[in-house]
């Protein structure tokens, strides 16, 4: 075994661990903390598969940004076990079952799995920004302006939710 | 790639306009001149990779085989968006009444039919990705777009949590199905490339098979479908029902067809069949519950995507026949009687009493179009069913699924006329929110006759394939 495969198994296990706790812990601030530590070790992995840039973004923009505004709304919103819905057993079970027979089909389904290799060309400069940026503008030009057309579409949407109607209540009046 | 550029150039025109011009009215104008202008550029489109056809010079790979624009897809973008624009003229004097954002409500649809046109020509996971997800976050918004209406803020949460986690289902697909593959071309597929099946590609199928299945609200992925469908205001009930659905049927094929052509029939027949059983089942049978007209007809949609099914198990050429033909003659179908149904001030069954004494008109193209709905021949209906049976009929092993398809038709038969029946033969006072204006009569009038026309001559629709 070597270094790199025992990091690779620490970082798995750090990040499997943080992700249940995200989803059992009773707390949401907790559950957004431990978001934050499944963060971590995802930019560990992109590390370990060469792709830095990716891991530096991964914690600038999620575990930095993203999360700190998570913390935010949720602080404002006050939430806590008491305000937490009470759901019935009946809907417990039937979660439960669900999921249950979800993960029964993957695991089985991915027992018998024979994984091909992807062959990675010029594996050491691939996570580099220069050979990213090459990348992005030249095979997946589309999708990234695509993106963009996504995000435009987000940005007039939150406007229209955002806004307050008071245009309309003067001209009725 | 003319259109694709114009719908996002028109949503930024659309909010621009919403800056400068303070009368809501001309918002409709504008739009209607945006949508014919993109109906033009279509053509176009495709009279230019026609011309280039001719002269072998026409690839319909483009940005490196990202898209795959050809005839059978632009043709389906030309139909998509002459759709839409009828449906600007006949509900745009209701899109106004919505709230005050006008402007960016027509910018909104002009953003989903930019993941429309990405859906009919995706050749790439990616491309798929995104075009679903342009086509939906307009979607929660509009649903959410009436304020003072807290159903409206219901159906948009519902809406967009559910819409989250479908998308992560089908995020987790396409992953499942890159480190299966190695790729994310829909035509490099392959599950036998190592002799035995690829398990780990099947699973992915699994998951992108909950994930669209969600998008079109086949059962049982249909629960948001009612609420959000009643909840939304009704003039983009009638958008999300019609051309966002049927984009969705197109993608939904095209990946059957051929991204996953290699795949095991079984997968076609019995996953998709169960499907589709369970779908026109649930669908048909909670819609005779109904006492809404518009919750009828969200249970109607889902008992249409049922009959839209059949199109993904042929994944034929007779099913992508049958595709256009049902896209159209549910689309124009179903913005017709969301049309009329807009008119009127109750939604209920008894809304509807009378209505052939006092407007004879309205309860004309209710009618034609509740027809073509229930599969009535002579109506777009009728070959639009023929044609997806008849695709669904060659693959081997359906023969029960379509007899089962025929009797919930039938069951389809008892709401569809319940509210033909309300209107000619009880009495009562319907009463109209707007007046019916020469415009909406034209609309309507163009709307009715397509659907007999196409209901007489369904190959007119096929001119392009």
């Amino acid at each position: 075994m070597s270094l790199h495969d025992i990091i690779f198994w620490i970082l798995s296990l750090w990040a499997i661990v943080c992700a249940i706790f995200v989803v059992i812990s009773r707390n949401p601030v907790n559950s957004v903390l431990f978001l934050i530590a499944t963060f971590f070790a995802i930019s560990g992995h992109y590390i370990l598969m060469n792709a830095q840039f990716l891991a530096i973004v991964n914690i600038i923009v999620y575990a930095g940004a993203i999360m700190v505004l998570f913390l935010f709304v949720i602080m404002l919103m006050n939430l806590n076990t008491d305000t937490e819905p009470q759901k019935s057993r009946l809907v417990h079970f039937a979660a439960l079952i669900s999921a249950g027979s979800l993960l029964l089909v993957v695991l089985s389904a991915f027992r018998k799995a024979e994984l091909t290799q992807i062959p990675v060309t010029d594996a050491g400069d691939i996570g580099l920004i220069k050979v990213l940026g090459k990348t992005l503008f030249d095979h997946y030009v589309l999708p990234f302006e695509l993106s963009s057309v996504l995000f435009l579409a987000a940005m007039v949407g939150a406007m229209v939710i955002g806004r307050k109607e008071v245009v309309e209540e003067k001209s009725t009046k | 790639m003319k259109p694709l550029i114009a719908t996002a150039v028109f949503a930024i025109l659309m909010m621009f306009a919403a800056l400068t011009v303070k009368e809501k009215k001309s918002f409709t104008h504008f739009a209607a001149i945006l949508m014919l202008g993109l109906v033009g550029l279509n053509v176009w489109e495709l009279a230019d990779y026609n011309r280039l056809l001719a002269s072998a010079q026409a690839s319909p790979d483009l940005f490196g085989k990202m898209l795959r624009v050809d005839n059978y897809a632009l043709w389906f973008n030309v139909l998509m968006s002459s759709c839409s624009f009828f449906y600007i003229l006949l509900v745009g004097r209701s899109i106004e009444k919505v709230g005050v954002h006008v402007g960016e409500y027509y910018a909104l649809h002009f953003f989903i039919l930019c993941g429309v046109f990405l859906l009919s020509t995706y050749n790439n996971l990616l491309i798929l990705f995104l075009g679903i997800e342009i086509l939906s976050i307009p979607q929660y918004i509009l649903s959410g777009s009436d304020k003072r209406n807290l159903k409206s803020s219901e159906a948009s949460l519902k809406y967009f949590l559910m819409g989250a986690f479908s998308t992560g289902i089908l995020l987790m697909g396409i992953v499942l199905l890159y480190g299966a593959m190695g790729t994310f071309d829909i035509h490099g597929f392959n599950f036998y490339a190592t002799g035995t099946l690829n398990i780990m590609g099947v699973v992915g199928v699994l998951f992108m098979l909950v994930a669209l299945g969600f998008k079109v609200s086949a059962a049982p992925m249909h629960f948001w479908t009612p609420d959000v469908y009643d909840g939304s205001p009704t003039p983009f009930t009638a958008f999300m029902a019609t051309i966002v659905k049927v984009s969705v049927f197109f993608a939904f094929m095209r990946l059957f067809m051929e991204g996953f052509a290699n795949l095991d029939p079984y997968w076609k027949v019995t996953v998709l069949g169960t499907i589709t059983v369970l779908t026109l089942l649930i669908g048909n049978i909670t819609a005779v519950y109904q006492q809404s007209v518009k919750r009828m007809l969200a249970y109607s949609s889902i008992a249409q995507a049922g009959f839209m099914m059949f199109v993904v198990i042929g994944s034929n050429a007779m099913a992508m026949k049958g595709m256009i033909i049902y896209a159209v003659a549910y689309t124009l179908a179903t913005v017709g009687i969301f049309g009329v149904l807009l008119k009127l001030k109750d939604y209920t069954y008894d809304g509807f009493n009378g209505l052939a004494k006092k407007h004879p008109f309205l309860a004309l193209i209710a009618s034609i179009c509740l027809m073509s709905l229930a599969g009535i021949p002579l109506t777009a209906g009728f070959f639009a069913k023929w044609f997806v049976i008849a695709a669904a009929l060659e693959q081997p092993g359906t023969f029960w699924l379509v007899i089962f398809a025929l009797v919930m038709a039938a069951v389809s038969l008892y709401y569809y006329f319940k509210v033909i029946m309300a209107m000619y033969f009880k009495t009562g006072e319907p009463e109209l929110i707007t007046p019916v204006t020469t415009m909406d009569k034209v609309v309507m009038a163009i709307i009715g006759s397509a659907v007999i026309v196409f209901g007489i001559a369904p190959d007119m629709l096929l001119a392009w394939i």
